[in-house]
């Protein structure tokens, strides 16, 4: 279990502009939370303080029980993997080199033959067969996305984070991606909690959803609860409009008035 | 294993034999250019005991430069590494004049007599922890706080090396004439002039580093992942980073001591060796590019010889090595 209790968080020297202010969070076993909100939120800061990539400020983490700070790194890496939104990585590297890299916390770069067939499994299991030895720089961005998650999957770890796994992909490869995510936990139990810029997405596939704003928590719950107008209109300031499809509520967030400038004619 | 892998790997393989041949070759030439060459240039007849007696200077010698390029070229890879980029190398951004910067103010401080700098082990000592403390300092905490702002490193490094640059050569103008003098002979070693006193201090940190450095081959390739990932995968980033900035320094020191400053050496060994082996694995990098840095000094100082010490190795190294480099870049960019 993931406890974050009295979180706070701040770039600037002495915490006086708060990146995260007094997070108090219990991630839900085996399901999808997303984490939504507008720039700037405070999301991905959340999501890196809780896999202990950042140091907080003050609060602390609690996984099982015990205080990030005190679990070793590489004993952490087999609890938990997170997937950070930019993976520039400037190396060539191979699909099949890439998701090895996910047993490094079990083997330490040696592998075995249990470490090859869980390599060989996630590369299954994201429908990556036949492309081990293609590079990553010669795959479509949802290839390489299934690819970076084949990696975090055969890292093998009970928590799974990820940081906009949907940036950049088309919604062909969106949707894909989040059945794959909602597979994770159906299938492999996983834990997943997933930042997410599109509300809609979340509505969909997630089963708890977390509103951020200007580094605290405006509201959690579950779709119901928290994708209604109220809700949205406060933690967007935004006008929303929402209209129910196939049980799930959809989001309507366009706006058709050009009171202020005539936008078209300025494009 | 897939036929690409197989492949991959059978041509490093080819890569690395044809390194060691022309590594074999070049030492032959630099042994032949000493011995046989200059007999025949001076007219005198080669015996046995002129050959040993050259020998006995030749074979430490080599044996300096081959350490000292394989430490340069080992160093400069880790570097790259934890910097993530291509293009930066310990030396350019500063490294070498503190050095200079060290010795200066030593002598400036306690004359050219005093036992920091005639003692060549506590000079050396002094002026490798001085390294070591300013580098660590500086790129600890830039690197730290600014990850992968490769620009601000790089102009950090600049500004560093231009104020010592200009602080020792103002402290060496107003010093005395003798200790100007002792400190230009200590801070002007070369490839040719190298400081054999304190070799024997040198070579056993040299090994030390560079055993260290390919032992953990396998951390730096998850290093290179980038900082976020390699957490991920359970490498404590910053611990890491500070452990190799600290073998970097001492590395760094070692070979700058002892042989003076190679600028271009490092990032040329790496680059080349990236550009041949199309890997991104470390245990490949760090023997390719020890390889080639050693055969860019050794076959470099043989040319030397054989031209009678008409031009200096490094600008062999950097015309050679830089023409190679364009060509690589050239290449890319067509494709």
């Amino acid at each position: 279990m993931i406890e974050v209790k009295n979180l706070n968080q701040s770039y600037t020297k002495h915490g006086k502009k708060k990146t995260l202010e007094n997070i108090n969070l219990t991630v839900k076993e085996k399901a999808i939370t997303a984490l939504i909100g507008p720039n700037g939120a405070g999301k991905s800061t959340l999501l890196g303080v809780t896999a202990n990539l950042i140091k907080p400020l003050s609060g602390m983490v609690m996984i099982n029980g015990i205080d990030v700070r005190n679990i070793k790194t590489d004993e952490l890496a087999k609890k938990l993997a997170i997937l950070k939104q930019t993976h520039n990585i400037n190396i060539r590297i191979t699909v099949k080199d890439l998701v090895e890299f996910g047993r490094f916390p079990h083997c330490g770069g040696r592998l075995t033959d249990i470490d090859k067939q869980k390599v060989k499994e996630s590369l299954e299991y994201m429908n990556l067969v036949g492309m081990e030895e293609r590079y990553l720089d010669e795959l479509s961005g949802g290839q390489r996305q299934r690819a970076f998650i084949a990696m975090i999957l055969a890292q093998d770890t009970p928590y799974i984070f990820l940081d906009e796994p949907l940036n950049n992909l088309d919604i062909k490869s969106s949707v894909e991606m989040m059945k794959i995510i909602k597979s994770l936990v159906t299938e492999l139990d996983k834990t997943i909690v997933v930042v997410l810029h599109d509300i809609n997405f979340a509505s969909a596939y997630a089963d708890y959803i977390v509103a951020m704003k200007n580094g605290r928590i405006a509201g959690e719950g579950s779709m119901e609860e928290m994708i209604t107008k109220e809700v949205l209109d406060e933690v967007f300031d935004h006008d929303f409009n929402i209209v129910t499809h196939q049980g799930r509520n959809v989001c309507l967030y366009f706006d058709r008035t050009f009171n202020r400038r005539k936008i078209y004619e300025v494009i | 294993m897939h036929k690409q892998a197989i492949l991959r790997e059978k041509r490093t393989v080819i890569i690395f034999a044809i390194l060691a041949v022309l590594l074999v070759v070049s030492v032959l030439l630099y042994i032949y250019s000493r011995t046989y060459a200059k007999a025949l240039r001076l007219n005198i007849v080669m015996d046995k005991s002129a050959f040993s007696s050259i020998m006995g200077r030749t074979i430490p010698a080599l044996i300096g430069m081959g350490a000292a390029a394989v430490l340069i070229a080992v160093v400069s890879l880790a570097f790259q590494t934890i910097t993530g980029s291509r293009i930066l190398t310990p030396s350019m951004i500063g490294f070498d004049s503190v050095f200079v910067g060290t010795q200066t103010v030593l002598v400036f401080l306690f004359s050219s007599m005093s036992k920091a700098f005639t003692n060549p082990y506590l000079n050396y000592l002094i002026v490798a922890g001085t390294m070591v403390t300013v580098s660590m300092m500086m790129y600890g905490s830039i690197l730290r706080s600014n990850k992968n702002n490769l620009v601000f490193l790089l102009m950090f490094g600049l500004i560093l090396s231009g104020i010592v640059r200009s602080g020792s050569t103002y402290l060496q103008v107003i010093m005395d004439v003798n200790d100007f003098n002792q400190v230009r002979a200590a801070t002007s070693v070369t490839v040719n002039n190298m400081n054999t006193k304190i070799i024997f201090i040198a070579l056993p940190l040299m090994v030390a580093v560079i055993s260290i450095m390919l032992a953990r081959h396998k951390i730096y390739d998850v290093m290179s992942l980038g900082p976020d990932n390699a957490k991920s995968l359970g490498i404590p980033y910053e611990k890491e980073m500070k452990f190799s900035l600290f073998l970097i320094s001492v590395g760094m020191s070692v070979a700058t001591a002892l042989i003076g400053s190679l600028a271009f050496l490092g990032l040329l060994a790496v680059n080349i060796a990236r550009e041949l082996l199309k890997t991104y694995k470390h245990v490949y990098l760090f023997i390719g590019s020890a390889g080639l840095a050693a055969l860019a000094l050794i076959a470099g100082q043989a040319v030397v010889e054989l031209l009678q010490g008409a031009v200096p190795v490094t600008v062999i190294i950097d015309l050679i090595g830089c023409s190679y480099m364009f060509y690589l870049i050239l290449k890319e960019n067509r494709v």
